[in-house]
């Protein structure tokens, strides 16, 4: 069942995810004030939960009046001032450069070559957030020395978080936290219980899928006609319904591109993902050296990176 | 005349399976594979003594353990999918 | 119980890897049903590409670990290109020899044939020089109305073939006494059923496996003819004591069954187990995702001879499982077990650019084939119950 509703109040509204927003944009187009007003009826009536994606630019008058007195998150890139629920920060540099603020989530979108060269940036100002969730762009990129490395450094933030934690304080990141408060999958669901709304006014499984030129999934003005929409689902997932990295985002549009299905994620996105799920593994174990620690989360050892390995060697 | 005298194991079965194929495998190789081809050849030509006596000493091997019955001028034959083992005289 | 013939085992079935080269998309014939929607006479495999991708196969021995392999040839006309095919069976032999690769234990060289040049010297020849190697199957669809029906030659006076390939069979039988044949079962075709594949038998061909197409072909009232022509067929069986020394694979004992949703769950289909190499060095997961075999969807390519395998490409496949593609009637379905699937059909057929979506085209005749089958069943049963009683 939807829940959210996404609105790309701009062909440049910031990419928040995977996707590079700046792809394949002809022109820079706003929604039209109408298809913006139907959308936030529609998102009425399906009591769908709003969230605005914002561009790098200011928003005429009529829109921010729109967006400001409607009850929404919103999701806006760090370089402008807008008041956000969600801030993404575009690489180190920009990363180095903003104010802090408490109460917003941050998204850090970045390269695996520049996380790898600057993931300390993190551990120095890991401190003043309260929740980072990091992004990085080139998940399929990685390579076996790539997977050795990410797990190296995740067990470093491990024995960062773990000290921040000890001395009482609270961070959330995403790679590492987040595994430790689930105990159930928690993925993106775009499709599912996500739906994205374009600014040509058509509904695409995600902003991902507006940007690669994919078919529309259904417009306001017929609503949804999600063919095949079961295979969003979790249970219809052959690799996923059995796995406990219940932190994954499940990219469906990763999985589109790599795999061609949309259930079926790339070795790279299951590996990143175990990596991760091991080391919150190991931060758990790391604070209950300590302290007692969420004495009902379980984390079992296994034996694989990959849990396609499994149903192969089955 | 086929009488049926004998069975082996599927592990049994299989070691001398692959012999057979071996065998073959190596009899058409060598319609085809010429002296020209020196190393190949010689190759070859090892492969298929070495393949010959190990075909061999599997059935002399079995015949010992299972004591299966001889004819004058008959000789054993295996069904590979029952692995059940037939004299043909 | 030895009183009926058993189909024989397939050639080291589930342990072989199925390798197929698609050596030339041209065929002498142009079978109305044939699903190879884009044959052409251009497409041609040099030797250059077999070469490569046999290089590539035998030096990647860790990522083909099945003990076996079938090379299987088709086309088009495979037998159109036997010089190609006699040069790969020949390389393949020394460089699974010289390499000491695992494979050259067990190997099979298959093809599928429309027949028409079997007798000639050049496949004679190869015949000759392969015959422990060979699993060679001739299609032949039933009496000459029936077979003429659909296997006619390229060209607008649609001549049937029949005669051509019928002149062959007795060399075939002769050559591989234990051979069987492939009938495909159109909706045209369901009205001759009956005759062809006891003719089929009348020729000495003691297997017949046949099917009915996967494609969403059949009209209405199908079903009842479908199902009145395999009464006559088993009531001829029976009555003429054929299953004596002969079996048809739509009479098949233990089909019609639920399945369970856990112990029953595996893919019907070997797509992304098997491999197909075509003509521009293209890897595909069956020689159904090529482009000449779909009509609607873009061929779905995992790989080439050039760059190798693309993994991730072949996950979807490998851990596709019945349940997860089937629609909730066919998991709740009572006669569930036979029926089967075609993967590529499947996305050809899909609504989206999917393998998860399960054709059900085939629905009303597989229910027809499972009443038919039970009848089958129980009257050989009976008679023979009734033979020993006496």
């Amino acid at each position: 069942m939807m829940k959210y509703l996404v609105i790309l109040l701009s062909d440049q509204s910031t990419s928040f995810c995977y996707y590079n927003s700046s792809d394949n944009i002809e022109e820079n187009k706003l929604m039209p004030l109408e298809t913006l007003r139907n959308a936030i009826k529609y998102a009425f009536m399906e009591d769908l939960f709003i969230q605005f994606v914002l561009p790098p630019f200011s928003l005429p008058k009529e829109y921010e009046d729109i967006i400001t007195s409607t009850k929404a998150s919103i999701i806006a890139p760090s370089s402008t001032s807008y008041k956000a629920d969600v801030m993404v920060v575009d690489g180190f540099l920009e990363l180095n450069n903003i104010e802090i603020l408490k109460d917003v989530s941050y998204v850090l979108r970045t390269s695996k070559k520049d996380f790898f060269e600057h993931y300390e940036e993190i551990t120095r100002r890991i401190v003043e957030l309260s929740r980072l969730n990091i992004v990085l762009t080139d998940i399929e990129d990685f390579k076996e020395d790539d997977f050795i490395l990410y797990k190296q450094i995740l067990d470093e933030f491990a024995c960062c978080v773990k000290d921040i934690t000890l001395s009482g304080e609270t961070i959330q990141l995403n790679i590492l936290t987040d595994r430790l408060v689930e105990n159930e999958m928690n993925n993106c669901n775009a499709g599912c219980k996500t739906i994205t709304l374009a600014p040509d006014g058509q509904f695409y499984i995600c902003p991902a899928f507006y940007y690669a030129k994919e078919q529309p999934v259904g417009n306001l003005e017929n609503g949804l006609m999600i063919k095949n929409s079961h295979l969003y689902k979790l249970e219809y997932a052959p690799l996923c319904r059995e796995c406990d990295a219940y932190q994954c985002k499940r990219c469906v549009y990763l999985n589109k591109r790599l795999t061609r299905e949309v259930n079926t994620p790339s070795k790279e996105q299951c590996v990143v993902s175990h990596i991760e799920r091991n080391a919150s593994s190991f931060l758990l174990l790391s604070i209950r050296e300590h302290i007692i620690f969420m004495p009902k989360t379980e984390i079992k050892e296994i034996s694989y990176l990959d849990p396609f390995d499994n149903i192969k060697n089955k | 005349m086929k009488k049926l005298i004998g069975k082996v194991t599927e592990e049994e079965k299989k070691e001398i399976q692959t012999l057979f194929e071996r065998r073959n495998g190596l009899n058409e190789l060598a319609k085809i594979l010429t002296a020209d081809n020196e190393l190949l050849y010689e190759k070859l030509v090892k492969d298929i003594g070495e393949t010959s006596l190990k075909f061999q000493g599997w059935w002399d091997r079995m015949a010992k353990q299972y004591n299966w019955e001889r004819a004058e001028n008959g000789n054993w034959e295996i069904d590979f999918e029952s692995c059940d083992i037939y004299l043909v005289y | 119980m030895d009183l009926i013939k058993k189909s024989l085992e397939e050639w080291q079935g589930g342990i072989a890897k199925s390798i197929t080269f698609i050596v030339t998309k041209d065929c002498q014939l142009a079978c109305k049903y044939c699903y190879l929607v884009g044959k052409n006479a251009k497409e041609r495999m040099s030797w250059d590409v077999a070469k490569k991708a046999i290089d590539y196969i035998l030096s990647h021995e860790d990522e083909f670990k099945e003990e076996s392999v079938v090379w299987d040839f088709i086309g088009g006309e495979p037998f159109l290109e036997i010089d190609l095919i006699d040069k790969i069976c020949d390389y393949l032999k020394m460089e699974m020899f010289r390499l000491n690769h695992h494979w050259f234990n067990s190997y099979r060289f298959s093809f599928s044939t429309n027949g028409l040049n079997y007798h000639c010297e050049e496949v004679q020849n190869f015949i000759k020089k392969n015959i422990n190697h060979l699993s060679i199957g001739i299609t032949i669809d039933g009496t000459k109305q029936k077979h003429d029906l659909n296997r006619v030659y390229k060209g607008n006076d649609e001549r049937g073939s029949y005669d051509d390939v019928v002149r062959n069979i007795p060399l075939w039988l002769e050559q591989f006494p234990n051979s069987s044949t492939k009938v495909t079962i159109s909706s045209d075709d369901i009205p001759y059923i009956k005759e062809s594949v006891v003719h089929l038998m009348d020729l000495g061909i003691h297997e017949v496996n046949i099917n009915c197409v996967f494609e969403d072909v059949w009209k209405e009232n199908d079903d009842k003819l479908f199902e009145q022509q395999l009464l006559e067929l088993a009531d001829h069986i029976i009555d003429n004591d054929l299953y004596k020394e002969n079996t048809c694979s739509f009479f098949t004992e233990f089909i019609g069954k639920p399945l369970d949703k856990e112990t029953d769950n595996q893919n019907w289909c070997g797509a992304g187990k098997m491999l197909s190499i075509d003509a521009a060095g293209n890897f595909y997961p069956c020689t159904r995702f090529a482009q000449y075999s779909l009509r609607d969807k873009d061929a779905w390519i995992i790989g080439n001879i050039h760059t190798g395998i693309n993994k991730n490409l072949l996950r979807p496949f490998l851990t596709l499982d019945r349940c997860t593609q089937s629609t909730q009637e066919c998991i709740d379905c009572e006669i569930a077990s036979g029926c089967a699937w075609c993967q590529g059909e499947n996305y050809d057929a899909a609504d989206t650019s999917t393998v998860y979506q399960r054709s059900t085209a085939i629905c009303k005749m597989h229910k027809a084939r499972v009443r038919a089958n039970n009848y089958y069943w129980n009257k050989l049963y009976n008679k023979l119950s009734n033979l020993n009683a006496l």
